[in-house]
């Protein structure tokens, strides 16, 4: 017995059907790449979206569960980070380096902004962020800002230090941050 | 490729041209990787891309707004199969699931879109080109897609529905019923409904000895 006819309409619904754009993924997921880092972190994990570097925190088996709490996005590995965030890491340009920090508050994104100025080898006081974005009464929530900073390193959090001369703070810890700066030339008592 | 790998930077690789789509009936392997759900989403996305952007554009009528409604659609996805834990996503039946989010969403954005005037069916293109189309699938677009895409959205919201669903996304009614919590008798009578409709707005008569397809 013949196949009956094909017919005409469904065959033509069926010809409907697309494959999906290239960039629907981008709309969805974040990617993410290891980067060397320097000393004593070593190696970083950068995740980001088509947009810039949302996300950077030490690699380990924290880093993807850290990055659902925060963004609630699938985190697909790439071959490599974007361009320039190698180089920023080890004393080239971090401006030169694309961020995307939609979902920021306005205070965070403002303090951050702040401390995105502050050059390789200085340092400033939270006191001084402060007054920077003109809440200077807000230093305590300023060191809140920083403290989650969601790309350190890129965003340098680790220059803003205490008024008294402590180290303050950090997201990869105190030791770290003296590490840094030390290593930057930064004007800090001592060796770490 | 992996699909879970990819250059930096560079956009997801095309899907194979030479995979054959998959019977209606068939729900294919279960997803790997239950237990990482980053792993698990990027096979779920590989193998449903298409039925999900057929669908989105086809309810939609537009490219913007079918990116905006996959990317949702796949959003809601992850963030309930995150939320599910491992045994539960090793039994999802991903296609019916997708839908029901799908619709969800469409229904969503349908309803709160009552701001914008309903397009105009036959005197402006709803289906604007997309820019990555090669000039064979444009050409087949203006002569066939175009106008019955055009004609789909003169369908009531379920009738339309079910008709994409099972003709232009290859769900079967089952997984219909599933994804629209109706009988599968109710599916198949919105599908007959909606194809009769779109029978007597075309040209495109059933062939003789062909039975309903529903």
């Amino acid at each position: 017995m013949p196949d009956p006819a094909p017919d005409p309409l469904t065959t033509a619904l069926a010809g409907l059907a697309v494959d999906a754009p290239p960039h629907l993924l981008d709309r969805v997921a974040v990617r993410w790449a290891r980067v060397p880092a320097p000393a004593p972190l070593g190696e970083v994990a950068v995740a980001f979206t088509d947009r810039g570097v949302c996300y950077l925190r030490t690699t380990g088996p924290d880093f993807a569960a850290s990055f659902h709490r925060r963004f609630a996005r699938p985190l697909l590995p790439a071959d490599h980070a974007p361009d320039g965030v190698a180089d920023a890491l080890h004393g080239g340009d971090p401006g030169a380096v694309r961020l995307d920090l939609t979902g920021l508050r306005p205070f965070q994104a403002d303090v951050l902004t702040a401390a995105r100025a502050i050059a390789p080898g200085e340092i400033r006081p939270y006191a001084w962020i402060a007054r920077r974005i003109g809440r200077p009464r807000a230093v305590r929530a300023v060191g809140t800002a920083l403290g989650t900073n969601p790309v350190p390193l890129l965003i340098p959090c680790h220059r803003v230090t205490r008024s008294d001369g402590g180290i303050g703070e950090y997201v990869f810890g105190a030791a770290a941050k003296a590490a840094l700066l030390h290593a930057e030339g930064a004007p800090i008592g001592g060796t770490p | 490729m992996d699909v879970s790998t990819f250059r930096g930077g560079s956009p997801a690789p095309p899907a194979d041209p030479g995979t054959p789509p998959p019977h209606p009936d068939d729900p294919g392997p279960p997803l790997p990787h239950p237990d990482d759900p980053d792993l698990w989403f990027a096979e779920l996305y590989r193998r449903h891309r298409s039925m999900v952007f057929s669908a989105a554009l086809r309810l939609t009528g537009s490219h913007a707004d079918a990116d905006d409604l996959a990317s949702e659609t796949f959003l809601r996805a992850f963030r309930a199969a995150a939320a599910y834990g491992a045994p539960r996503r090793a039994d999802l039946r991903p296609r019916p699931w997708l839908a029901a989010i799908l619709l969800n969403a469409w229904r969503n954005r349908h309803r709160s879109a009552t701001r914008t005037p309903p397009p105009l069916l036959l005197d402006s293109p709803l289906d604007r080109p997309d820019p990555g189309e090669d000039v064979e699938a444009a050409a087949e677009r203006r002569e066939t897609g175009g106008e019955l895409a055009r004609l789909l959205a003169l369908l009531p919201e379920k009738q339309r529905a079910a008709v994409v669903l099972r003709h232009v996304a290859g769900l079967s009614t089952a997984e219909i019923s599933t994804a629209l919590a109706a009988p599968e008798g109710t599916v198949k009578s919105y599908i007959s409904r909606g194809l009769r409709r779109l029978r007597a707005l075309t040209d495109l008569e059933e062939a003789p000895h062909a039975g309903p397809r529903t």
